[in-house]
């Protein structure tokens, strides 16, 4: 009983600094294992008319219905075909659960706290795409990783916009 | 001392029971509102409804609803025990319908998480002044007046009390410091955690929780409580707070003492187990008159009162409450279920040549009917009775002819029909609006003029459920004045809300349908309860979102009848899965007119894009489904493809699809929220083998072609 304890404390632990990371053009990004449900190989996709194009549609996962939007489209870059390398990788994040079509997946890195820099800004611009979703940057081995924030990630711009204006009427 | 408990569970406890208690109630009242009085048991159950939630809202400390609960509890108790005459039942009805009211309010305060704040002193003042009044009659005919404020039934704790060998018998006496605030709620906690070890168990006094002065008495005589139980003494020691208490005196006895002690604490023993319902209200009769604090004289009472009326109680069914949450959960897993089985049985594995099998076959067939009753099951779950919906009208009706001064008698038919449980949550509200509509306009303002119209002085309306064709039929019907059509053209004109259409251009049924369009309302007071002008519309609006519709129909003079036509169940639908593009698509078949094959000659285009497409002279707006959804690799041509003529509140438009795939019974599922909402699409769900296909939704598509 303790011993078992003790692992699942462990655990908890482990996830903390692990951080699953992919690739998707040339770089690579890194997002926390604990948001991480699983991940699937491509499905078919059932395409939804009228939504945002990042958006690709709904696949089936075991009977329950969820949205894969695709990253790289995310982050405003150019789409690529699927291959079979392509895989989905299943976040639930605040029980959204959502499936990111990345290109690759890399591997499980452990990332320290210590070892994340803030994403470096020129001049206050942070209009970039890829910035918005990125809170830190990661140096392993010979790469360095985004860190991306999955719940900024998952929130769409309008849904913010939506938000702010909800918030204004009620205060 | 209250937050000691678990409060969340007791809480919700109080809340279910509470809530059931009232409905019952106000069941027994409306059934006896034309009655000239309450039958024995009738009282007996008021009382004990009330004495319930006295008792629950006192623990929680719900104070208003104790004391508007305890007063009623006390017109009964004296209605019960003096069988006064002459009891004007129409105002005891409006008291005991005031109290419900004044609790369910308080208590839907309580759920909402609020503080039930209600000032319950004009409806005790009101109760007392009829209290008084019933006794005041009373004395003149000089019968002996009960002493007040005496409490009847025992106070609830009924634990089985099988002696075992191991048990160990105590006496326990608490003593509590003379500044003690709320002693007799403090004894009340010692009892609620002796509950807990407790084979039986005693106390005196026994109305701690309902009896306020009962603690005075306490800090007198001391909390007197006798406990069987396994446990040791220092292991129940430990269970009473002894905090305020100065003295405990604890005493083991041995099991003839312990007889004995029972005898001297108000029960015989050895005491009865008491479980069910029904032998809870036979064993009350039983029960002897409890013993006054400090005052341990056995009193007995005679028992079954003669005079009860014959009344053909339903039988009382075995009920578990489930959380909806899962019922749901298992819905959707028998769902998937059916959803599996299709995959495994028309697999394509399976259409190798020449391949055996039979013995796959038989037990593929086996499997498909037990998930087919399985799924039939899990459907009757789901399905409730309108008894509660109705009841809800019955009071409507009450409320509102009373205020309007109409005499008008309720008739309900087919109250047990069954629909699923979404649908009621739906339903109650158009449902309440038809009623009242039906009182306010449709019942002729007096008796007079109905007398004179040759009809009956007192008014009727219907209110009747039937289940036909996987449709249930709802429909409120008045033998009041009926609809004037020409009343309703000219107001609809008035209104600019036809046009300058003549009235000859409309159907009768068209001219019924007036009183739905928005604005449109021909009561020239507004009421309290209707004649807005919103309402009619709103009915509508809410019965087409479950996929049913509202008939009018109508006989000037003679009455009008509002029918709802709603589906038995909103999670499965039947529908045909058709193929855009590569994309699947299902049209729910209710809604579906007829696939048809038509050429290019057919379509008309407009110089702004539009098209539309003439069947058989008539002109229809024409949709293609990949133009709009901007689908790949879909058919232009109208040769190739088919068009289907879809339906939604009389109107109808035409699609043009690729192909039909099949017709299947399918789970409705919401499209994700991350998803935003798309115009003309109402949900998603799984196909056979295991792809998703969106729903299309005909309202929505409609909705958007008329922008455009």
């Amino acid at each position: 009983m303790a011993d078992e304890l003790k692992e699942e404390l462990l655990e908890e632990d482990a996830s903390k600094g692990k951080f699953m990371t992919f690739q998707t053009g040339r770089e690579f990004f890194g997002i926390s294992i604990s948001y991480v449900s699983e991940i699937i190989q491509m499905q078919p996709i059932t395409a939804i008319p009228e939504a945002e194009d990042y958006i690709k549609g709904l696949i089936n996962l075991r009977g329950k219905i969820i949205p894969v939007i695709d990253v790289r489209v995310r982050f405003k870059m150019d789409p690529v075909e699927y291959t079979d390398r392509t895989c989905i990788i299943v976040i639930d994040v605040k029980s959204t659960v959502i499936g990111l079509i990345v290109e690759k997946i890399a591997e499980v890195d452990d990332i320290m706290d210590e070892d994340v820099v803030p994403p470096p800004t020129l001049g206050g611009h942070r209009d970039n795409e890829k910035s918005k979703y990125v809170y830190g940057l990661a140096r392993t081995g010979d790469t360095m990783k985004l860190l991306l924030d999955p719940e900024k990630l998952i929130k769409q711009e309008d849904l913010d916009i939506l938000e702010e204006l909800q918030g204004e009427e009620q205060a | 001392m209250a937050e000691e408990f678990n409060t969340d569970s007791m809480l919700s406890m109080f809340l279910y029971e509470s809530y059931q208690g009232l409905e019952k109630l106000e069941g027994i009242i409306l059934e006896k509102q034309d009655a000239d009085c309450f039958d024995d048991s009738d009282i007996n159950d008021i009382f004990r409804i009330m004495h319930t939630i006295k008792g629950s809202s006192g623990v929680l400390m719900y104070e208003n609803i104790t004391k508007a609960s305890h007063k009623l509890e006390d017109v009964f108790y004296y209605l019960r025990e003096s069988h006064p005459e002459d009891v004007p039942h129409m105002e005891l009805v409006e008291k005991v319908l005031a109290v419900s009211d004044f609790i369910t309010g308080e208590l839907d305060k309580i759920k909402a998480g609020n503080e039930p704040d209600g000032d319950e002193k004009k409806l005790v003042e009101d109760l007392d002044q009829f209290l008084g009044e019933l006794k005041g009659e009373i004395k003149k005919q000089g019968i002996r007046l009960p002493k007040a404020n005496k409490q009847e039934e025992p106070t609830q704790f009924y634990i089985t009390p099988v002696a075992e060998e191991d048990s160990h018998f105590y006496r326990i006496v608490i003593h509590y410091k003379s500044d003690t605030q709320m002693s007799n709620i403090r004894a009340y906690s010692a009892t609620y955690a002796l509950k807990e070890v407790a084979e039986d168990l005693l106390y005196t006094p026994e109305d701690i929780l309902s009896n306020e002065s009962s603690g005075d008495s306490i800090l007198a005589e001391g909390f007197h409580m006798l406990l069987q139980t396994k446990s040791s003494k220092d292991e129940v020691m430990e269970l009473i707070d002894s905090s305020e208490a100065e003295t405990i005196d604890f005493e083991e006895i041995n099991k003839t003492e312990y007889g004995k002690a029972l005898v001297e604490f108000g029960r015989e023993a050895p005491p009865i187990v008491i479980n069910l319902e029904d032998d809870k209200a036979a064993a009350k009769e039983n029960k002897q008159a409890p013993i006054t604090p400090g005052d341990y004289v056995v009193k007995s009472k005679e028992t079954g009162k003669g005079k009860t009326l014959a009344k053909n109680q339903p039988k009382q069914q075995a009920v578990i409450s489930v959380n909806v949450e899962k019922m749901d959960a298992l819905m959707d897993m028998i769902g998937e279920l059916v959803i599996a089985e299709a995959t495994v049985l028309q697999n394509p594995d399976l259409k190798v040549p020449g391949l055996d099998l039979t013995n796959f076959q038989k037990a593929a067939a086996q499997l498909a009917k037990n998930t087919t009753e399985l799924q039939d099951v899990i459907m009757s779950m789901r399905m409730m009775p309108l008894t509660n919906v109705f009841q809800k009208m019955r009071r409507i009706v009450f409320d509102v002819s009373r205020k309007l001064g109409k005499d008008i008698e309720f008739e309900a038919i087919g109250e047990n029909t069954e629909v699923d449980k979404n649908i009621i949550e739906h339903i109650s509200d158009p449902l309440m609006h038809l009623v009242r509509n039906s009182v306010d306009h449709g019942i002729e303002d007096s008796p007079e003029i109905r007398q004179a119209n040759g009809k009956k002085a007192k008014g009727k309306i219907t209110l009747e459920a039937k289940n036909e064709g996987g449709k249930v039929y709802i429909s409120v019907k008045d033998d009041g004045k009926g609809l004037n059509k020409e009343k309703l053209y000219n107001k609809a004109m008035e209104n600019g809300l036809i046009g300058d259409k003549l009235m000859s251009d409309f159907s009768e049924k068209d001219i019924f349908k007036f009183i739905t369009l928005p604005g449109f309302s021909t009561k020239e007071e507004v009421t309290e309860y209707s004649g807005r002008g919103v309402g009619m519309d709103v009915v509508v609006k809410n019965i087409q979102s479950i996929g049913g519709r509202l008939d009018i129909d109508s006989v000037e003079g003679q009455g009008s009848e509002m029918t709802l036509v709603i589906p038995l169940t909103l999670a499965i639908i039947s529908g045909i899965v058709i193929q855009v593009g590569e994309a699947p698509f299902v049209i729910e078949m209710a809604s579906i007119k007829e696939f048809i094959s038509v050429t290019e000659d057919a379509l008309i285009q407009e110089p702004g894009g539009e098209e539309f497409l003439v069947l058989r002279g008539d002109c229809f707006p024409f949709i293609r489904l990949c133009e709009k959804y901007d689908l790949p690799g879909a058919k232009t041509k109208l040769e190739d493809g088919i068009v289907v003529v879809v339906e939604h509140e009389g109107k109808q438009i035409c699609v043009l699809i690729d192909k039909i795939l099949q017709e299947q019974e399918i789970v409705v599922k919401p499209i994700p929220s991350y998803v935003k909402k798309v115009k003309g699409l109402s949900g998603c769900t799984q196909l056979g083998d295991g792809s998703i296909a969106l729903i299309l939704d005909v309202g929505g598509l409609m909705i958007e072609e008329e922008r455009r």
